[in-house]
């Protein structure tokens, strides 16, 4: 169907037609900055996500060897009973955040666990080591979400502005160009109904 | 009546011939997976065993190695001369009860559910308390403590109010672990003077390294670090004076060199912060003594007690490749902590 089917080639629907125009070619404006702030935070996001990951798995290769050795050392029953001891267990809140209208979790550490004093030296030393990189893992699992949620977002934004770029403005255009023609014939058939009348009353006067 | 320690010790010989060799131990090491370590352990004289396949296959296997070691030294108990029957139940059954006894005490002071405590038992039958369920069935930790009151742990009552000091559990395990090395000091009595020597040096080792483990950790807290003389009620071969620079000096080296062998030598993976490295060092230090002590009298109570140190390295050992196994873990990281591969 031709985007001019049903159209009402007046000026009040010009004016009309041009408003929306105007209105639909700021917001498109406005949505290519935010897809190009969200291209940038993303690009941020993904070489920080490199660095960090490979980092975390380094000091995850190294946290799990401690808690393997601990259990070949000990047990897996005995790590079992001296982990259960830890009364302070972790405490975590996902509180939303947002970025150009992105909302993603933030993971907040409310409480830490206390293993100071129950554990064995050996198991002692695998928790601190798990714990040392605890903040990290949380910080890598927001940058994760935060990265695939923009990501997602850059997404709808792109194909929105390629939609009003593509389709959406092009068929304003053509229905506004519709419009003026038809506007200009009819005033240019008005012109000549005036001039023959003109011409007629010139006549008739003679 | 007990044929005589001569029909033990020659027992014991006999018994050896079923322990795991080095090349057993790390042909198991070395299986693939949990069911290639299954059917080589079927080929030992452990025997096929099965295992539940849902659940933790590692902890059911922990407990067969227990069950295992426990008929063992059942089998050397009842045939021994009765002062040495009595010696090595009150020194392993102590030692299990001791194990079982700070299951139920965390177990009641984190508030995990009965049946779990129960699950991380020993299979043991209660030695001197009356009966674990009463313990395991108690409203709070501090009740637990109180029921061992009138049993030979009633000591432990008093370490209650500097648990309550520090909010803390430590002091209750500390004294518990010192009342079993004490118990079994008191124990090696029942034996003849000649044969002390082994248990004492083996109940020594392991104290001095564990204190010297508690002090290490101790560092981290430093100002917040509890008093020496609460944390160390009883030192042997490493004294208080060495455990008080161990925990306040900058540079745990210098300490250990400092230190006696065969310490200076078993610490040493503090160096690296490899810990866990240090407890089977422990382990071949305390199968190097029992080898030792066979060389020493190869016709008496050494042979026992070497049979018994022997199976129940075994069965730690056995426990930390089960579990390994079960979690994919490469048999270099298994055997970098088993004692009985690297004893040779």
């Amino acid at each position: 169907m031709s985007a001019t089917t049903g159209v009402r080639p007046t000026k009040g629907y010009l004016m009309e037609m041009k408003r929306r125009i105007g209105f639909i070619e700021r917001g498109t404006e406005f949505l290519k900055l935010k897809r190009d702030h969200l291209a940038k935070e993303l690009t941020t996001s993904i070489d920080v996500l490199k660095g960090r990951r490979s980092k975390l798995l380094e000091d995850l290769r190294i946290a799990y060897r401690a808690v393997t050795a601990a259990y070949i050392s000990l047990g897996p029953t005995e790590v079992k009973s001296q982990a259960s001891s830890i009364k302070s267990r972790l405490e975590l809140e996902v509180l939303p955040r947002s970025v150009m209208g992105v909302r993603y979790p933030y993971i907040k550490v409310e409480k830490e666990p206390q293993i100071t004093g129950e554990l064995d030296i050996t198991l002692s030393e695998a928790a601190e080591k798990v714990l040392g990189i605890l903040d990290d893992i949380l910080q890598l699992a927001e940058f994760e979400a935060r990265a695939e949620r923009i990501a997602d977002e850059l997404g709808k934004t792109n194909r929105k502005v390629n939609a009003l770029e593509n389709t959406i403005i092009p068929s304003y255009r053509q229905v506004i160009k519709f419009i003026e023609d038809k506007l200009d014939e009819e005033s240019l058939e008005e012109l000549v109904r005036m001039k023959l009348i003109g011409g007629a009353l010139a006549r008739r006067r003679e | 009546m007990s044929p005589g320690l001569s029909y033990v010790v020659v027992k014991s010989h006999a018994l050896m011939a079923d322990l795991l060799n080095p090349e057993q131990m790390r042909a198991l090491a070395e299986q693939e997976s949990l069911e290639g370590f299954i059917e080589y352990l079927a080929g030992t004289p452990y025997g096929r065993i099965s295992v539940d396949t849902e659940g933790d296959a590692s902890l059911a296997l922990e407990k067969v190695f227990y069950q295992k070691f426990i008929e063992r030294m059942m089998a050397i108990v009842d045939l021994a001369p009765a002062k040495i029957g009595d010696f090595l139940q009150s020194y392993y059954y102590l030692r299990f009860e001791v194990i079982n006894l700070k299951r139920i005490i965390r177990g009641k002071y984190s508030g995990i559910p009965v049946s779990q405590i129960v699950e991380s038992l020993i299979p043991i039958t209660p030695y001197r308390v009356k009966n674990y369920e009463d313990l395991v069935e108690a409203e709070t930790f501090q009740d637990s403590v109180r029921q061992l009151e009138g049993t030979p742990f009633a000591s432990l009552v008093a370490s209650l109010d500097l648990s309550e000091k520090y909010d803390a559990l430590w002091p209750v395990e500390i004294a518990l672990s010192h009342l079993n090395t004490g118990s079994i000091f008191k124990s090696l009595e029942r034996l003849p003077q000649r044969d002390r020597g082994l248990v004492r040096r083996i109940v020594q080792a392991e104290a001095d390294v564990e204190n010297f483990l508690i002090a290490v950790k101790q560092r981290g807290a430093r100002d917040r670090a509890h008093s020496p003389k609460e944390m160390f009620p009883a030192t042997y071969g490493i004294t208080l004076e060495m455990l008080r620079e161990a925990i306040s000096a900058d540079d745990i080296r210098s300490v250990i060199q400092g230190l006696n062998p065969p310490y200076n030598e078993i610490l040493v993976p503090l160096y690296e912060g490899d810990v866990a490295l240090i407890r089977s060092r422990i382990r071949q230090h305390i199968y190097d003594i029992a080898r030792k002590g066979r060389t020493v009298n190869d016709f008496g109570f050494n042979v026992v007690m070497a049979y018994l140190v022997f199976s129940e390295i075994e069965k730690d050992d056995l426990v930390g490749i089960a579990w390994g196994k079960t979690q994919g873990i490469p048999a270099e990281d298994i055997l970098k902590y088993l004692a009985i591969p690297e004893s040779v």
